[in-house]
């Protein structure tokens, strides 16, 4: 099966400045991932190119196999909603539907109808005057009604308060359930992502920092405290993500498959929170000691 | 697409028509009294006509302010207030996004966009210029020429306001912003047809130029001559021809035997030689031009004989029979850059915005 998303030395330039350079990733599909990176990382610039507002300046990306600006077969298959959930102040919820109806072939409209039920939206209501909560919900109703084989959210949460929010993902996940769709969310807040992502993609500075299930993630890394020791006596086979030395004792963040032996660790797992600050520390430290090494620092 | 394009643009679509059909009922029931009034006080006119032609123009003078104000605002209206927001608006609140990840390919929202827009635009104005067209019929015929309500009557007014709309949805799409855009797509507006009338209009077909004989100039002639001052500056000759009835005069020249136009310099020398009993200076107390008729008695009068017979004028006009050639290529030249800028925005939107 084709990967959801899939990039390869993807770059996008806006004027001189390049939002994203050399990008390979490939996401696949079937998951809900989590696509995580500071501010300027160029998670909007990647999600926008997938869905086909943005050609890519250099490299090429695949979204489900095509072409993301190859017309409308394409667009039908990709729902997306775009950050801060634009909708048309002056149309009524029920003309927002409408559109939905009549810009998309594939359009589940009793879909639409019970879920704006639900809601309890008034679809005589312009959008308008919807709370910010409500407008995510009708931008994400319209996205998935087109009936989506892969759905798309730029930031859906971060404008949103922590109410909103946890009734957003919520919907989300019913949805997920339900229709069985491929999800790529991007968030600057690890914490909006972990309860509903399965599968995670950090990205620093248009660079993946760390790709993978985070299940699995969670169970290769691992937290060590003991006495004050040299890094370079670390077993081969861990890697050392991140290392703090203190006077007579040292915490590392490190990468193994294995068991750890060495019985002088105390051993203790990470959350995800941890492991993605610790790998975008790492990106951001190497970025800034060699900048030629093709990366941007984000801006 | 079309149903969508059309439902976000009902409501200044209604709102327009309404406005349209108010403009279009109070025409209706003035423009018949006016039939009436033409009937009863010009049409069979024997004696003192002049008088039942003024009485009849200076008729409503309040429906003849209003169209002609309509008729010159609508069409850049129709540019600032449907054209440049078309897509501004969009990229402005970030629709652009939602609409450009429906099912719907972006060539065809924007073209299904432009067409919409662009067929309520064609309305209104051909409505409007057919009302205005219609109400000031017998206005027309009697004015002195069809050329000095050129831009405000039959199907130029369209055309400019088609490229109003055209050319304000490019400088949207450009710009990105509402208010910038309005204001620049009144000021492309207003250059273009500025461009158009003063620098481009008259030299679209090659002017008649005739030669008129001074002799028997007068108020009622088709050349009028003097002597006088202007702007504090010595003795100079005014001559001035108008072509034949309903031209457009584009100049109007004192020449010489041989055809060349008159200097100052030849002037001042014929007055010396021919008119040596006139006051060649201005009179030291009143300021700004003064004349001294050719009617006026003594020296005067016989200097401007003198000039009657050296001199003569060379007017410049374009005939009357031009006028819808003029109207066509005006037309023509609207629709034109209106289409260039339909086509500037499809690229833009679709190449460029990317």
């Amino acid at each position: 099966m084709t990967a959801a998303v899939e990039t390869s030395a993807l770059g996008k330039r806006y004027g001189r400045r390049w939002a994203l350079t050399d990008c390979t990733l490939s996401v696949p599909r079937g998951r809900v991932v989590g696509l995580v990176g500071p501010n300027g990382a160029g998670k909007s610039t990647l999600m926008h190119l997938a869905v086909g507002l943005l050609r890519p300046s250099a490299g090429t990306i695949s979204v489900l196999g095509g072409d993301p600006g190859s017309g409308s077969a394409q667009l039908a298959r990709v729902g997306f909603l775009a950050q801060d959930s634009p909708t048309y102040a002056r149309l009524t919820v029920g003309q927002h539907l409408q559109m939905g109806q009549w810009l998309n072939l594939t359009w589940d409209s009793d879909f639409a109808a019970s879920r704006i039920d639900q809601l309890g939206l008034d679809l005589n209501q312009r959008a308008g005057t919807l709370s910010g909560g409500q407008r995510a919900q009708l931008a994400l109703t319209l996205a998935v009604a087109k009936r989506p084989e892969l759905l798309m959210l730029d930031e859906p949460v971060a404008a949103l308060d922590p109410l909103a929010r946890r009734e957003f993902l919520q919907t989300l996940m019913e949805v997920v359930a339900v229709r069985g769709v491929s999800v790529v969310l991007s968030s600057h807040l690890i914490a909006d992502l972990e309860r509903v992502c399965d599968y995670l993609v950090v990205l620093v500075a248009g660079q993946v920092a760390l790709i993978g299930e985070v299940d699995e993630l969670l169970a290769c890394h691992h937290r060590l405290t003991g006495s004050r020791r040299d890094p370079l006596r670390i077993p081969a086979n861990q890697l050392v993500i991140e290392e703090s030395h203190a006077e007579k004792q040292s915490t590392l963040l490190v990468r193994t498959q294995d068991p750890i032996l060495d019985p002088s660790w105390a051993v203790s797992s990470v959350t995800l929170d941890d492991l993605v600050l610790a790998y975008m520390r790492q990106a951001r430290d190497a970025a800034a000691k060699s900048p030629e090494c093709g990366l941007v620092v984000a801006r | 697409m079309t149903r969508f394009a059309w439902l976000q643009s009902r409501t200044q679509t209604l709102i327009a028509a309404a406005l349209l059909a108010t403009v279009a009922v109070a025409a209706a029931i003035t423009g018949v009294q006016l039939s009436h009034l033409y009937s009863s006080l010009v049409a069979h006119c024997s004696s003192g006509c002049d008088l039942a032609i003024g009485q009849f123009l200076s008729h409503d003078t309040f429906m003849q302010q209003a169209l002609e104000i309509l008729a010159r605002a609508v069409p850049v209206l129709l540019g600032i207030f449907w054209g440049a927001p078309l897509l501004a608006r969009e990229f402005e609140s970030g629709t652009y996004r939602l609409a450009w990840t429906q099912g719907v390919t972006r060539p065809r929202w924007l073209l299904t966009k432009l067409a919409v827009g662009g067929l309520a635009t064609l309305t209104v104005a051909g409505v409007l210029t057919l009302t205005i067209t219609w109400w000031y019929r017998a206005h027309d015929k009697l004015g002195t020429t069809a050329y000095a309500v050129f831009d405000r009557r039959d199907i130029a007014p369209v055309a400019y306001a088609l490229f109003a709309f055209a050319s304000g949805a490019l400088i949207g799409a450009i710009a990105r912003r509402t208010v910038p855009a309005m204001a620049a797509t009144l000021g492309v507006f207003v250059f273009a047809r500025v461009a158009m009338s003063a620098w481009i209009r008259p030299h679209l077909l090659t002017p008649i130029h005739e030669t008129l004989s001074l002799q028997g100039a007068g108020p009622d002639a088709p050349v009028h001559l003097g002597l006088g001052f202007s702007n504090g500056g010595p003795l100079r000759v005014f001559a001035q021809g108008d072509g034949p009835p309903n031209s457009w005069a584009l100049s109007s020249h004192l020449i010489d035997g041989a055809g060349h136009q008159v200097s100052s310099g030849q002037m001042a020398a014929f007055f010396h030689q021919h008119c040596p009993n006139v006051n060649l200076q201005p009179p030291p107390s009143p300021t700004g031009p003064g004349m001294v008729r050719g009617t006026a008695a003594g020296p005067g009068r016989a200097c401007l004989a003198q000039v009657a017979e050296t001199f003569r004028v060379l007017v410049t006009y374009q005939p009357a029979n031009r006028y819808w050639t003029f109207q066509w290529l005006e037309t023509g030249i609207f629709v034109a850059l209106a289409l260039a800028a339909v086509g500037a925005c499809y690229w833009w939107v679709t190449r460029r915005t990317n």
